[in-house]
């Protein structure tokens, strides 16, 4: 079957995502976190001790599963293609100021949609920051920007990322002491294993067939007009919607919401990084880690800016705090500080004079 | 829905050098439109350039003479 055949295909596609984060969430993925690519990257450099916050620590099976499924299915369809050479320091960067932005907002633009279908305002306001994101990266590939192309390398390279993950995964499942495990808090609360990876799985084959990326989809609608990337946002949103109204799990407001804060601004900025710093790198957090499955070392290095930016967002305090009973929550001084500087890093990338 | 015509669809390295045709196309009057690249023809999700069939050696000769650099040209059905 051909899910990218047209947009009702596409639509459906992008709810069948929707289902599997849906069926996550109701078998023990963290509340209105359910599939979120940047906390599970997070998750997962807290499991290999990259960061020690004893509350987000476990190798998530999704972000294997999505590599490996990513991957399987190139190769299965000969669209398979190991890449590399377009400024791989400056997608290490990107990645990094991703992380530094999603973890500010506490989630990535996949999370964000997950958020607005549990009735969250506050991604609401993510959302607004995440448009004016990808509105400044389009200002900057209009004015040149460019990473320069890629090229066809070793085809064992772009190989290297997917199967080492699996690797460790494995590993992680065969000799559990050797990784962390958080025993209360978010990394505390998933779905039974096998139901995650079957899930990060399914997930990576149809993002792959589909070329799912909350910055395309946007990104076309601006662009060129076209709603193709759009539909199957569309379709995952409506499927969590009658999700969390089927699961009770719906509540209109800016408070009271799982593992979220109501600082504006921040939640604004947050996603403006990652929207902004998305579109200079060709793609959402979600996007690199199917670009590295289906051979692109450039997105394989993306994604590990990720890993090594959430362990630092961890180790030196710049992951925003949830709001509770007690506390507003939000980013901490130096959290604010270092989006700030993310920013304004981004926008040297992608406004910088280019040579003549 | 709309037909499925046969267009020329030319794709690009990168999303500057397809900004950099669609530029150079509005200033010469070259028609055509920016759109996201069809997925049979490539898997990324970057941009392409479709315009009218039957005009590949002028096209490349048009890119060549802007600067542009592109990957490849196919008629496809879109």
């Amino acid at each position: 079957m051909d899910l990218a055949k047209n947009k009702t295909t596409l639509l459906i596609s992008g709810a069948i995502l929707g289902l599997i984060a849906v069926i996550l969430a109701a078998t023990g993925n963290p509340g209105n976190m359910a599939f979120c690519i940047a906390c599970f990257i997070r998750d997962s450099a807290g499991a290999v001790k990259l960061h020690t916050t004893a509350t987000v620590q476990y190798f998530r099976p999704e972000i294997a599963g999505m590599l490996l499924g990513a991957f399987l299915i190139a190769v299965a369809t000969k669209e398979y293609r190991s890449t590399a050479g377009s400024a791989p320091m400056v997608r290490f960067i990107l990645g990094f100021i991703m992380m530094v932005g999603a973890l500010v907002f506490l989630g990535c633009p996949l999370r964000m949609i997950i958020r607005m279908a549990a009735g969250d305002l506050n991604a609401y306001v993510g959302l607004v920051g995440f448009v004016a994101g990808i509105a400044t990266g389009i200002v900057a590939l209009k004015r040149g920007f460019s990473l320069g192309r890629s090229h066809e390398t070793t085809s064992a390279a772009g190989a290297v990322l997917p199967i080492a993950w699996t690797f460790l995964f494995v590993l992680s499942l065969a000799v559990p002491a050797l990784f962390a495990l958080s025993e209360s808090g978010p990394g505390s609360m998933h779905a039974p294993m096998i139901l995650s990876l079957a899930g990060g799985l399914l997930f990576g084959i149809v993002a792959q067939r589909i070329r799912m990326c909350t910055i395309g989809g946007i990104r076309d609608l601006i662009l060129t007009r076209n709603t193709d990337l759009f539909a199957i946002l569309a379709g995952f949103f409506v499927i969590m919607l009658v999700g969390n109204i089927a699961l009770d799990k719906f509540t209109v407001g800016f408070s009271g919401q799982p593992i979220a804060h109501a600082q504006h601004i921040w939640n604004f900025l947050g996603l403006y990084a990652v929207g902004f710093a998305g579109v200079l790198a060709g793609g959402c957090p979600l996007r690199q880690i199917i670009l590295a499955g289906q051979g692109s070392s450039d997105a394989a290095v993306t994604f590990i800016g990720m890993f090594v930016g959430a362990a630092f967002c961890h180790n030196f305090g710049l992951a925003s705090a949830a709001a509770s009973a007690e506390a507003a929550g939000g980013p901490s001084t130096a959290g604010k500080v270092a989006l700030i500087i993310a920013i304004a890093v981004t926008f040297v990338i992608g406004f910088m004079p280019k040579k003549k | 829905m709309r037909q499925k015509e046969l267009r020329l669809i030319t794709t690009f390295h990168t999303t500057a050098d397809a900004l950099a045709c669609e530029r150079a196309c509005k200033e010469q009057g070259f028609s055509g439109r920016i759109i996201p690249v069809p997925r049979q023809l490539s898997a990324g999700c970057g941009l392409a350039w479709s315009c009218e069939p039957g005009k590949e050696e002028e096209f490349a000769e048009f890119l060549k003479e802007h600067g542009v650099e592109f990957d490849e040209m196919a008629t496809i059905l879109f």
